[in-house]
Formats: structure tokens, C-alpha cells, sequence
């Protein structure tokens, strides 16, 4: 009961209606073009630290690859604020979605994941790179599959929502 | 200028470049002359980039006509399933060649270039010949609707044009109709190729402009061909997207832009990263500096894919003033 008074509240609010409604190109689908930049830069600097663990471009030296890591934690604040700033826009579309709990679930076990990463592979300076691959192998596949399954759970976002506010 | 003038502009190039790629290739192969090589795989790239607008321009010039009584509406269906035949397989090539010719801008040990491997020059020539002949039903077609002089009267109709009619309204039914799902699984897919472009182009242009300075070049530019991976994929899903809803897409501005976009941002793809123009960057070693120029090339390259990103998220802003 509470719960939908919030999200009628939140819709109801300047800003919510700001970013639904303005004219302005730098509303919606502003803010919509940075959450898929965000995925490209956060998902896009995983997959090469993945790529390579698992041996691809062997001759690329990875322990400078840490590096990226600024890369993705940069691209996950874009994400953080302008999904938090989309959640605003339409809280009840995302609220009712079962989907949108199942992309918040899987978004937590990746970026734990890459964070395993960080810490078994990278901050082991006495490591060889033979056992950085060995010792990230099976972390690197999982945030291969997880990272999909964000970036799919997060499209099909706009496809199986049942209310698109709170009037309906 | 009208968006039916585009198809007038733009429809001449890929069969032609098709022709002479085709014709370049089979000299540079009989010749083994690497540069002849260069420059056939990169026009068989170049003309698989100008080929998206070209047919989709085709759309706008189709709705031109249907005012025209004069005009067949049979013969512009067959040669739009021809065209899309035609394209598909370019596409094909395209992307084979893009990585065929990825492999002349390696700088291999003691300053040996790299060179295609076999398979790629066999699916290259594989590919370019069904597409020269698609090509050729496509032009031929297309002449038809205007050009009536050049119809042969008790010629049986082409088996290729009479399959070619029914290409497009079986590939839009199984894109928009036949499952709620299909749909999502390619933009799902549309995302992923995002993914790839941005992570092995955006990450080499980011060393190259002096962030992860530490990571050697050329290691990192063997990603490439994952971002060939990335656009080809895109293309794909995107021609299925346009089939699917032309008219969502034909005539908005921003998906236009989008187009010449990516046309601008494939051909600095093809010219800088997969040519020999790159190898003196692929010496660069970890704290190696990058020439200013490179830096250039890198930053337009990177703003050329994020400005890609947005247009694509903007597309369906446009179609609240179609509607």
C-alpha cells in the first residue's frame, strides 16, 4: 500500500515528469543514449580483462590491464545514476517487473565477480601470468555469462512490462 | 534534396564497386601483388558500408512511386528481394575482407607484414562472385522500373526476381510477426555487437590516446577483428530491424544521420586500424607515446562510435512527429 503511494508520489514529481515529458533533447532519451554508453564502457572494458584470461591476444601483458578497471568502475557510476534517474522517470514500470529484480540480482553478482577478478588475479603482484589465466579461469567465463544475462535482462526491460505508470 | 534523391546518388556504387572489387581481386591473386590485394578487400568494405543507405533509400523512392501508375509495383518488389539478396551477401564479403585486410596492417616479427590467411581469401573470392551476380540481377531489375526499353517481352520471368519478391515480406514476417520474442533477441543481440565495437576499438583508441599507457599496441589491436565481429553483427540485426518497420526508419532524420555515421566511422575503421597505415602504431611498446595525428584518428574514431550509440537511442524520439 505504502510501496505504490512512493511510486505515485516519485511520478508525480517535477522531475520525474521533467524527464518523461520535456521537449528538450536532453530528457529522456539524453539520459537514455548515456545508460547504453555506460553498458559499453563498464561491460565492453570486462569482456576485453575476460577475453584475455581466457587467452585470447596471449601476447598482450596482463597485469597492466588492471588499468581498465577505472574503465568499468567509471562506466558503473553512469550507470548507477542515469538508471537511477530512468527508475525516476518510471518507477512503476520498473517496480512491477519482475524482470528489473532479476537484472538488479544479476548486476550484483557481476560486478562481485569482477571484483574477485581484481583481487585473485591482479593484486597478486608475485603471481606469473600462467597462473593469473589458471587462477581467473572459471571467474572470467562467469562474468561472461552474467554480463549477458545484464545486458539481456536489461533489454527486455522494454518489452515485458504490464504497467507503464501508475494510472495504468 | 529529397530522400529518394539518396537511391539516385547512392544505388550505382555497390555494383559497380562489386564489378571492379571482383575484377581487382582475380588480378591481384593471379599477379600476388599485396597492394592489389589491399586495395580490393578495402573496396569490398568500403562498398559494403555505402550499400546499408543505399538500400535503404530504396523505401523512400518505393513510396515515390506508388502515386505513379505507370510503374510496376511487381518489378520494384523483385528488385528490392534482389537488392536484399544482393546486400546481405556484400555484407559477407565485407566483413571477410575488413578482416582479411586486418591482417596486412599487423607488423609481424622482424618487420614482416602479416597476410590473409587462405580461408579468407577463398570465402572473399566465394562470396564476391555470388555477389557480383546478385548485383548484376539487382541492377538489371532496378533498370526495369524505369526503364522499360530494356525489358525483353516473351522472356521467362527470372526464377531469382520471382524469388527475390517474396525475400522481403517472408524475412519482415518472421521478424515482426511471427514471435513477440524475435524482435527483443535481436536488439539483444544489437547490444551485444555495441559491446564488442566499443570494447576492442574503444579500448585500443583510448591506449592510443595516452590512457593504459603500459599496455603494448599491438597486442591490443589483435581485438579488431572482434569489433569487425561487433559491426558486422550490427549491420545484420539492423537490416532486419529496417525490413522489419521501414517505415519507422526511412524518412527519420536521426536514423539518417545514424547512417552516415557509420559510414564515416567504418571507413576510419577500415583506413586506419586495417591497413598497413597502422603499422608503425603497432610498435608502439608499453610507455610509448603515440604521434599527434594517431591521436586524432583515435578520437574521431571513439566520438564517431559513441556518437553512433546516441543517435541509435534517439531513433524512436523521432517517430512521435511522424505519428
Amino acid at each position: 500500500m505504502s510501496f505504490t503511494l512512493i511510486m505515485k508520489a516519485v511520478e508525480e514529481s517535477g522531475l520525474s515528469v521533467w524527464i518523461r515529458d520535456s521537449p528538450s533533447i536532453f530528457a529522456y532519451w539524453f539520459i537514455l543514449s548515456f545508460h547504453a554508453l555506460g553498458m559499453g564502457m563498464a561491460v565492453g572494458a570486462s569482456v576485453v580483462i575476460d577475453f584475455r584470461i581466457l587467452g585470447i591476444a596471449r601476447d598482450l601483458p596482463l597485469s597492466p590491464l588492471k588499468g581498465l578497471y577505472r574503465i568499468i568502475w567509471a562506466g558503473f557510476w553512469v550507470q548507477v545514476v542515469s538508471g537511477i534517474l530512468l527508475l525516476i522517470a518510471y518507477p512503476t514500470k520498473a517496480l512491477t517487473n519482475p524482470d528489473f529484480y532479476i537484472k538488479l540480482t544479476l548486476i550484483g553478482i557481476a560486478i562481485a565477480v569482477m571484483k574477485m577478478i581484481q583481487n585473485r588475479v591482479f593484486s597478486d603482484s608475485s603471481l606469473t601470468e600462467p597462473a593469473m589465466m589458471l587462477k581467473g579461469r572459471s571467474l572470467a567465463v562467469w562474468s561472461l555469462v552474467l554480463w549477458l544475462g545484464v545486458v539481456t535482462a536489461g533489454r527486455l526491460l522494454a518489452y515485458t512490462f504490464t504497467y507503464i505508470n501508475y494510472s495504468g | 534534396m529529397y530522400s529518394a534523391h539518396y537511391h539516385l546518388l547512392l544505388n550505382h556504387w555497390p555494383i559497380i564497386g562489386t564489378f571492379i572489387g571482383l575484377a581487382l581481386f582475380l588480378v591481384s591473386l593471379s599477379a600476388n601483388k599485396d597492394d592489389l590485394k589491399q586495395a580490393s578487400l578495402g573496396l569490398f568494405s568500403f562498398i559494403a558500408l555505402l550499400a546499408i543507405p543505399a538500400y535503404m533509400s530504396g523505401n523512400a523512392a518505393q513510396e515515390f512511386f506508388r502515386e505513379t501508375p505507370k510503374v510496376s509495383m511487381d518489378l520494384i518488389q523483385t528488385h528490392q528481394g534482389a537488392a536484399l539478396l544482393a546486400l546481405v551477401f556484400l555484407e559477407i564479403t565485407g566483413a571477410i575482407a575488413l578482416i582479411g585486410l586486418w591482417e596486412f596492417s599487423r607488423a609481424g616479427k622482424k618487420s614482416e607484414a602479416g597476410r590473409p590467411a587462405g580461408w579468407i581469401v577463398a570465402s572473399v573470392l566465394l562470396f564476391s562472385i555470388v555477389t557480383s551476380v546478385l548485383m548484376a540481377i539487382t541492377g538489371n531489375t532496378g533498370g526495369e522500373i524505369r526503364h522499360p526499353e530494356i525489358i525483353v517481352s516473351n522472356e521467362a520471368p527470372s526464377s531469382v526476381g520471382a524469388a527475390g519478391a517474396k525475400v522481403v515480406p517472408f524475412v519482415q514476417y518472421y521478424v515482426v510477426e511471427y514471435s513477440n520474442w524475435i524482435w527483443p533477441i535481436l536488439e539483444d543481440l544489437h547490444f551485444i555487437g555495441l559491446i564488442l565495437i566499443l570494447g576492442a576499438i574503444g579500448v585500443l583508441n583510448l591506449r592510443i590516446l595516452g590512457f593504459l599507457k603500459q599496455l603494448p599496441v599491438a597486442p591490443l589491436h589483435r581485438f579488431i577483428p572482434w569489433g569487425i565481429a561487433g559491426v558486422f553483427i550490427n549491420v545484420i540485426t539492423g537490416i532486419l530491424f529496417f525490413i522489419g518497420m521501414p517505415p519507422f526508419y526511412a524518412d527519420n532524420p536521426d536514423f539518417q544521420l545514424k547512417m552516415v555515421a557509420i559510414v564515416i566511422a567504418g571507413t576510419n575503421l577500415l583506413l586506419f586500424y586495417c591497413t598497413s597505415a597502422f603499422r608503425p602504431l603497432a610498435r608502439l611498446g608499453p610507455g610509448d607515446d603515440a604521434p599527434l595525428s594517431a591521436k586524432f584518428v583515435a578520437a574521431s574514431s571513439l566520438l564517431l562510435w559513441i556518437a553512433i550509440v546516441f543517435l541509435g537511442r534517439y531513433i524512436p524520439s523521432f517517430e512521435v512527429y511522424h505519428h
